[in-house]
């Protein structure tokens, strides 16, 4: 809520400056979001009567107006605008004047005829940005005052009110606080005091509660011959700076009470009523056409202010379009009530219609305030509008009950505060915003305070006064057992070093995707109040985000790329969360430097990177997936726990990406809770080993698993290693002849208890070339 | 008199000292311990000298043919040494070194894991809870009821099934008490959504540490305690950290915390960082009604909650402008944080 700073200084005396002030608000906890000045105070700009008014003899846009300057001689000024009539008043820029954004005044030639000073519009003075005409002031303005009297000068502060403190949005209210927190006196001059309000009737035929759980009590107070126009200067001045629109005013004065006293009124046009209110929940389908000229359908949960006839307002919320005041309005109905905040929080929010009355009963007015605040309107009405306010007001229900006692040991402050605080401090504190404290320890809460109800409440009253700045920090602490959270994490952390001392960069992308970035319509999980199209669905795969994120940097220019994630997925159908891993890599590895020579990554590469991890018991199954060229499952524990693969070029085409886009993905869960398993020792090899080479052509559908796996199944005890060094294919006999394969591997063997001899690792190595001879049908090369 | 082996020692070692290269050092050892250089020489002279004479002269043929032989290697050793440096002595050192590539942790990575580290050391264990949530885990249990007005529910994402995409990460205060008796001293790192217009500070998904405290006279001492050094540890010792009056629904008191430090541009102003407060008492309430039990009594335990802004610390410590940046993963960006 805007609040002007000359308007609290009417309530309280403030601290000496601008910034003390914002000190007290914020360390007391009202945030200040914003500060500014705002009013009109320039030298020379004064205000003006436009006498005479003609066309510009030699420009269509502008006219020549003689105006009144109050110095006794008249002026003449050529002006562009349009929307004045002669005998208005309007500020006057003095030659000399220098306005908003620096504009300097002089007397001129304006094609051809002299201008003596400028007329202004809201704009030119800074004072709002209305720039489509002249600022036209009111008809009580005095002529050759300075702008500065009708538009004093002022600090807007934009303030922050939390939920709990509806208390606080008003300039009372604000001001109450400032009192509470400086120990000044509150200045209540214009809070009619309960012998100043009128007799209340219970005329069951003027005003009746059906809804009373929703609406405790309602109160409704007649004008007679009210004249509705313009709002003076001063009046519009105050509204406009807190930021609402003038209307008109009987409008701009209820609005301007609101601000005041933080109580919404709402006023009808009487003669527009028929018959007696009732204030009711609206009947299911009951269409209503708002102030804001839109049409509204209600349900039974929608409370509602209605005649006989129709509705003509939603509680607490909006005001309606055939009962509004009007210039042709001769009498006034003045609401003024206690609305469940609740329910007027629930009606707001389904008809998306908040509104600055809404936003205060939803967090609860001051039940002492409605009255009132009623009688504050009626006067000023009485005094502006020339109005003659009912003898009496007409009221249903019954005043909300006040708040409870609460009752507050000062041991258990000390020990929530981790501070002994003296009682008669504690004391100090709570009378000074209001409370009273009863004989058996209660204290009594004042009518506006509903955010205290408990004890905390009232500590956190006294540790807002007293400062946290004095209570010591104190560095307690407890062992903790490592949590499940905590293994996780640390495996997590492990991975990630892991992968980006293998060259990848970890990225983040969001969980929540684009409609287009998920593949199955049915295994779609989607929100019901998405706000952008790119954030729709929950992602049940790393992959869309990985790929989105790959495609942004080809097209940045990017020559390689290898990026992971690790994340939540959410599986269909009901979302359920997995920890994943996913992989994505393209363009070219290495450098051209020295030996070195960059290539365009492929398959091995991400095998390799995943092979990296360390993973015991990881196998690759040949298999297939949409939109992959080439796929390999990976198996942990035979159970199925991911892919890796690469993209077709279709896919890749879409992403920008010439050449071998990669991609893989792994779910944790199996594998982090695998690795609990401490690693032992197994000792050093004593003995040397003998290493013999293996090179073999074989048929081009033989697989380096299966050569493995025919040297495995000879089972010689002292074969250790078999390593894969040299790979190529060959056509036999020239280009029309068939491929085949040359592999060669090298085969080291070993016995832990002594040295071999030559002629022992011949026999084995012997055995097994002829398996593979035999099995493989391998040509072995010498 | 001086023998004259005497003589030939010093012949040859002066001879040593003077050979310029290799090739004129193994023309000087040939000259005295070739087969028939002068010290060989000197040997076969020994058989016909007197029996008397043999010791002494043996003696002394002995020590001149050791520190010739010495000599000569020593000064082998200078040319060997000098041909060894010649040969390193024109490599450019400037020159790159062998590539070898390493990746980068994501900046929000890299902040969480200091920030857990430091929380760590403190005593905390981690937590943790889902991103899809029920609206009791997410509001009620938070003494948040329906129609409160600080229930943002047009801010909070919705799943067709009526649950929620957690608002903030204190939900997992909840989860964790409902798992666990008291005391418990927990963080919880997650993720967040809000229905936010997406901007330069504001992000759909957004990532938080929640904190929570509960023991016997938790107190807001501990509070401060716990987070001064949290925020000292990672914006510097000499940070100034100021708490504020604030309002959450779930912790009364409640404040908000600001720090200023020299380390961060921008620093001379206070910056937002953390919200905190202690456990609202209905918080415990809504857990011993959802246990069963009243293992949360709110007379005997207390407890303290934060929530750190993990965006908007990483946004701060590494001068990142647009929140944007973290999940768009452009390498030029990712890089910079190697």
């Amino acid at each position: 809520m805007k609040f002007s700073v000359n308007w609290l200084r009417e309530f309280v005396e403030l601290p000496a400056s601008v910034e003390q002030l914002a000190d007290l608000l914020t360390m007391a906890g009202i945030e200040i979001e914003g500060i500014e000045s705002c009013g009109a105070n320039f030298d020379q700009v004064i205000v003006a009567q436009i006498q005479q008014s003609r066309q510009h003899p030699n420009a269509d846009r502008l006219s020549i107006c003689v105006v009144d300057d109050g110095s006794g001689r008249t002026r003449q000024i050529v002006c562009g605008a349009k929307n004045y009539e002669v005998g208005d008043k309007v500020p006057l820029a003095l030659p000399g004047a220098e306005l908003s954004g620096g504009l300097r005044i002089r007397e001129s030639k304006l094609r051809g005829v002299d201008s003596q000073g400028m007329l202004c519009s809201a704009k030119e003075l800074g004072i709002a940005e209305d720039a489509t005409g002249l600022l036209i002031l009111s008809p009580e303005a005095r002529i050759g005052a300075p702008i500065g009297e009708i538009f004093p000068t002022d600090i807007i502060f934009d303030v922050e009110i939390t939920p709990n403190r509806g208390d606080l949005l008003s300039h009372f209210g604000l001001a109450r606080e400032i009192a509470a927190l400086t120990g000044k006196q509150i200045v209540t001059a214009t809070v009619p005091k309960a012998e100043a309000l009128p007799p209340q009737t219970k005329a069951g035929n003027r005003v009746t509660i059906s809804a009373l759980r929703e609406c405790p009590f309602y109160s409704a107070h007649r004008m007679e011959n009210v004249r509705v126009g313009r709002s003076p200067d001063w009046l519009r001045a105050r509204i406009e700076a807190a930021g609402i629109r003038s209307i008109n005013n009987v409008v701009d004065i209820s609005n301007y009470v609101m601000l005041e006293l933080g109580q919404p009124t709402h006023a009808f046009d009487a003669d527009k009523i028929r018959g007696g209110i009732d204030v009711r929940l609206a009947r299911d389908g009951e269409k209503f056409l708002a102030l804001d000229g839109k049409t509204y359908t209600l349900t039974t949960r929608d409370l509602v202010i209605a005649d006989q006839e129709r509705v003509v307002g939603i509680g607490g919320v909006m005001g309606g379009e055939e009962s509004g005041v009007t210039e042709a309005t001769r009498n006034v109905l003045l609401e003024s009530a206690y609305f469940l905040p609740a329910s007027i929080r629930r009606t707001a929010r389904t008809l998306n219609l908040p509104s600055d009355a809404s936003y205060r009963f939803e967090r609860g007015v001051d039940r002492q305030m409605i009255l009132p605040a009623s009688q504050r309107t009626a006067e000023l009405m009485r005094q502006i509008t020339g109005g003659t306010p009912g003898d009496s007001i007409d009221v249903a229900g019954e005043l909300p009950p006040n708040p409870l006692k609460i009752s507050l040991r000062y041991e258990r402050c000390d020990e929530l505060l981790g501070r002994r605080i003296e009682s008669k401090t504690v004391d100090a504190i709570l009378n000074s915003f209001g409370l009273q404290k009863n004989g058996d320890g209660g204290w009594r809460i004042p009518s506006y305070r509903r955010d205290l109800q408990g004890e905390v409440d009232l500590i956190e009253e006294v540790i807002r006064v007293y400062g946290i700045d004095k209570i010591p920090s104190a560095d307690r602490s407890r062992f903790t057992p490592l949590s499940e959270a905590d293994r996780i994490y640390d495996f997590e952390t492990k991975l990630r070093r892991d992968l980006i001392a293998l060259g990848l960069n970890e990225a983040r992308t969001s969980s929540l995707i684009a409609r287009d970035q998920t593949n199955e319509p049915h295994e779609r999980i989607e929100l019901r109040n998405p706000l952008s199209e790119d954030h729709v669905a929950l992602r049940v795969s790393l992959i869309p985000g990985l790929l989105a994120a790959l495609a942004r940097n080809v097209r940045a220019g990017a020559e390689r790329i290898a990026l992971f994630e690790l994340g939540n997925i959410f599986s269909p159908p009901k979302g359920d969360e997995r920890r994943s891993l996913g992989i994505v890599l393209w363009g070219t590895t290495g450098a051209n430097w020295r030996n070195y020579k960059k290539r365009r990554v492929d398959f091995f590469d991400l095998k390799g990177v995943i092979e990296s991890l360390r993973v015991p018991e990881l196998k690759f199954r040949r298999g297939e997936r949409p939109s992959l060229v080439l796929t390999a499952e990976i198996l942990f524990a035979k159970k199925r726990i991911g892919f890796c693969g690469q993209l077709s070029n279709t896919e890749a085409a879409m992403l920008d990406a010439n050449g071998a886009v990669l991609v893989a993905e792994i779910d944790l869960l199996e594998i982090a809770q695998s690795r609990q398993r401490p690693k032992l020792f197994s000792g050093l090899e004593r003995y040397p080993a003998v290493r013999r080479d293996i090179a073999m052509f074989v048929a081009p559908n033989v697989t380096h698993a299966e050569i493995l796996r025919v040297i495995d199944s000879a089972n010689e005890p002292l074969l250790e290693r078999v390593e894969l060094f040299d790979l190529f294919t060959e056509k036999v006999g020239g280009n029309a002849g068939e491929d085949r394969k040359s592999l060669a591997y090298s085969l080291t063997y070993r016995d832990k208890n002594r040295t071999l001899t030559n002629e022992e690792v011949s026999t084995v190595h012997a055995r097994i070339r002829d398996r593979l001879q035999r099995e493989v049908r391998a040509e072995l090369r010498e | 008199m001086t023998h004259p082996l005497e003589q030939l020692r010093a012949d040859a070692l002066r001879d040593i000292a003077s050979a310029e290269d290799e090739r004129l050092l193994e023309a000087v050892r040939i000259r005295f311990l070739g087969r028939s250089g002068a010290v060989s020489e000197w040997s076969e002279k020994m058989k016909s000298l007197p029996k008397e004479e043999k010791p002494i002269v043996g003696k002394l043929l002995n020590e001149v043919r050791a520190a010739v032989t010495a000599a000569i290697e020593a000064r082998a050793d200078e040319f060997r040494a000098a041909r060894e440096s010649a040969a390193v002595a024109n490599i450019d050192i400037s020159l790159p070194g062998t590539p070898g590539e390493k990746g980068a942790l994501h900046p929000l990575t890299q902040i969480l894991d200091r920030s857990i580290s430091i929380f760590r050391r403190m005593g905390f264990a981690l937590a943790e809870g889902p991103d899809v949530e029920t609206e009791w885990h997410c509001f009620d249990a938070l003494n948040t009821p329906p129609d409160h007005p600080a229930r943002n529910e047009q801010d909070t994402f919705y799943l067709r099934d009526g649950r929620l995409l957690r608002a903030h990460t204190s939900t997992v205060q909840i989860r964790a008490m409902q798992a666990a008796a008291p005391p418990i001293r927990v963080i919880a790192p997650g993720a967040a959504y809000r229905r936010d217009e997406i901007d330069a500070t504001h992000s759909a998904q957004f990532h938080q540490i929640e904190g929570l405290y509960v023991d016997e006279k938790v107190s807001v001492a501990d509070l401060k305690g716990t987070l001064e050094f949290f925020l000292r540890e990672l914006f510097g010792a000499d940070t100034a950290v100021r708490f504020r009056p604030h309002y959450f629904p779930f912790t009364e008191p409640s404040f908000e915390i600001d720090v200023k430090s020299k380390a961060v541009k921008g620093g001379e102003q206070w910056i937002e960082v953390c919200g905190c407060g202690m456990v609202h008492p209905a918080v415990f309430e809504a857990v011993n009604a959802a246990r069963g039990d009243s293992a949360y009594d709110p007379e005997k335990w207390t407890g303290f909650a934060f929530g750190l802004g993990m965006d908007r610390l990483a946004m701060i410590l590494f001068d990142i402008p647009d929140i944007r940046l973290f999940a768009q993963n452009d390498l030029r960006f990712l890089r910079q944080f190697a």
